[in-house]
């Protein structure tokens, strides 16, 4: 489905968001981020892509009012950041969440809807669907200092959703999770944007951003390089063709080798030196073919070397390519400034 | 507001009965006392004074010692630990944390000192000694200094690390019980340079020796826990003194946590 662009009421946005970190006393500065402008929509899926420091958790903290913007301005639900109206209808998930040892995730749950100043009945009920809802009914009474990495995760989910916010913020909600929780976490999200909430989260795994997010921003190096839905994004001309062929020795015609082993060989060179690059196993053979190649013509030739044309794929790119290129892209010349 | 401090100084309370240091100084305060009694052969008399004089220093000198540890590692770990994340990213006011973990810190510094009065007033009983109003007098002062000296530290750990917010707070602790040589020195002191170093000492250094007084002179007059001891309007004057310095030392540890960075 279709999302409007988000106008003038978006529920996030950030304009030259900047911020330098300084560590006291030595005053060595990082510039963490450099003029980061976004906006999220209301109902919004909204997915925060980065490589390691690239200034993903950065943004998040000072979305957050965790720490104080260098420059530019961002507001959250309307408000300039930071505004504890805001928080009021804001649920976030700290990247690594941590949480009082001694306290169970009943306790836990109850001490995040004080905070709220929900009623202890209503404080009582929302605990528990959310600790059913994450999937930590069989860790009830167990102390949060027991929990292994992924039940923390889910315990955090569960924090930040207390309040039945109209926003929320998850910093890396899947790490640390199987590929079965991450599923979860997927469905968790998606269940929210139906309740016509707006997500905001970051990853690296591309994968599940990929899937779930209306839109994307890819961040490198604290500055933004591409935003956008992710199908817009990646372009839509194919990159190149993959076939995949089965070779059978007895079909090839002119070789005229005498051995069966020779003639695969000696068709395997012929296709190789038609393609882009190939990889081969026995009798498999994978072909790619670069973005302007004749698809028919390489077939035919193929098939004249005994060749069973098994799969012809075009290959698109993906988020995956355009992320790498991107941030390919930006290490180059800062390697090229470190070199020089 | 009500709500959310008492949801942190709730947290704080569970927090600190946690740490099974805190029952370690119990038993240990408790079994000094009772150790001074057994093992000294001394007349009733001398063993109620035993008695009260051990209990009154372990309340006061323990207590403190609970507080500025207490007041270094709380707030402190809330930060290291990054606790503090999905605390504050709630609508509190970051003030409102300040004073719900100061509060919470005070409950537990209470009950502490509320055991330790209980344990010397049943020992004293045991000694077939009723407790006086003097004692009742000196645990309330006591328990005014150990509060006071929790804002200290929550003070200094609200920007310093635990290992000098530590120092800084005992620090103050012990030069706080010797304001009046400091005030004689501030007097009557020959070289001009201690004289200032004293007087401005004095003005910066929250008055704890206000809080013990048994064996010292109040106005001129010789008080002791023993005897003739400070009326109530004077523990009342103390206390008024220490809550001053309990507002005034966390407006401030307010203000400096209001501008931190949480990274
Ligand atoms: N407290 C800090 N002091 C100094 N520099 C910092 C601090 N926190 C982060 N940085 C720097 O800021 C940059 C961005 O870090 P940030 O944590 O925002 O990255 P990230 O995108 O969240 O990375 P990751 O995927 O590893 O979580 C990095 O270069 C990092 O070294
Ligand atoms: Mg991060």
């Amino acid at each position: 489905m279709a999302r409007p662009a988000p106008s003038d009421d978006a529920v996030i946005r950030a304009t030259d968001l900047a911020k330098t970190y300084r560590t006291p006393f030595r005053r060595k500065k990082v510039e963490a981020l450099r003029g980061v402008s976004f906006a999220v929509g209301k109902g919004e899926v909204f997915g925060f892509l980065g490589p390691n420091g690239a200034g993903k958790t950065t943004t998040i903290r000072l979305l957050m009012g965790l720490c104080s913007i260098t420059a530019g301005s961002a507001s959250i639900l309307g408000q300039p950041v930071p505004s504890r109206e805001a928080r009021q209808r804001l649920g976030f998930l700290p990247e690594q969440p941590y949480f009082y040892d001694y306290l169970d995730v009943v306790e836990l749950l109850d001490l995040g809807g004080r905070l709220f100043g929900i009623a202890a009945a209503e404080r009582r009920r929302r605990g528990d669907r959310l600790i059913e809802r994450v999937g930590l009914r069989h860790a009830r009474g167990l102390a949060l200092k027991k929990f292994s990495k992924g039940m923390m995760q889910r315990a955090g989910l569960a924090m930040a959703l207390i309040n039945d916010p109209d926003l929320v913020v998850l910093d890396e909600p899947m790490s640390g999770l199987d590929p079965v929780g991450r599923k979860e976490v997927r469905d968790l999200i998606l269940e929210l944007r139906d309740q016509g909430k707006t997500v905001f989260f970051s990853s690296h795994i591309l994968s599940d951003v990929e899937q779930i997010s209306d839109r994307v921003a890819i961040v490198v190096g604290g500055k933004i390089q591409d935003v956008g839905r992710p199908r817009e994004l990646v372009g839509h001309a194919p990159l190149g063709t993959e076939v995949l062929l089965h070779l059978t020795a007895a079909g090839d015609v002119t070789a005229g080798a005498a051995a069966p082993a020779d003639a695969l060989a000696a068709a395997t060179a012929a296709i190789t030196a038609r393609a882009d690059k190939v990889r081969a196993e026995r009798d498999e053979l994978l072909a790619v073919l670069g973005p302007g190649a004749d698809v028919d013509d390489f077939l035919a030739f193929a098939r004249g070397h005994g060749g069973k044309v098994v799969s012809v794929t075009p290959r698109y790119e993906t988020l995956e390519d355009l992320f790498l290129r991107r941030v390919e892209a930006a290490r180059a010349p800062a390697a090229r400034e470190a070199a020089s | 507001m009500i709500g959310r401090l008492w949801a942190i100084a709730l947290n704080t309370f569970r927090e600190a009965a946690r740490i099974r240091v805190l029952y370690g100084i119990l038993v240990l305060v408790v079994g000094a006392n009772l150790l001074a009694i057994v093992l000294g052969e001394m007349s009733i008399h001398e063993q109620a004074r035993v008695a009260r004089d051990i209990g009154l220093a372990g309340i006061s000198l323990f207590g403190a010692l609970t507080a500025i540890f207490l007041g270094v590692f709380l707030l402190f770990s809330e930060v290291q630990r990054r606790t503090i994340y999905a605390i504050i990213s709630k609508p509190i006011a970051r003030a409102e944390f300040v004073v719900g973990k100061y509060l919470g810190m005070a409950l537990v510094l209470s009950v502490l000192v509320a055991l330790f009065a209980v344990a010397m007033a049943l020992l004293l009983a045991s000694q077939g000694v009723a407790v006086s109003a003097a004692v009742g007098k000196a645990v309330v002062l006591a328990w005014c200094e150990v509060l006071t000296v929790a804002a200290i530290a929550v003070f200094f750990s609200s920007f310093s690390s635990p290992f000098l917010s530590g120092i800084f707070a005992l620090a103050l602790f012990v030069i706080g019980r010797v304001t009046p040589d400091l005030r004689n020195a501030a007097a009557g002191a020959d070289a001009p340079w201690i004289r200032t170093v004293a007087r401005t000492t004095l003005e910066i250094v929250p008055d704890l020796h206000l809080f013990a007084v048994s064996g010292r002179a109040v106005d001129g007059e010789h008080v002791t826990v023993h005897g003739d001891f400070v009326s109530w309007g004077y523990v009342a004057s103390a206390a008024g003194h220490g809550l001053l310095w309990i507002a005034a030392l966390l407006v401030l540890s307010c203000v400096i946590f209001q501008r931190r960075e949480f990274v």
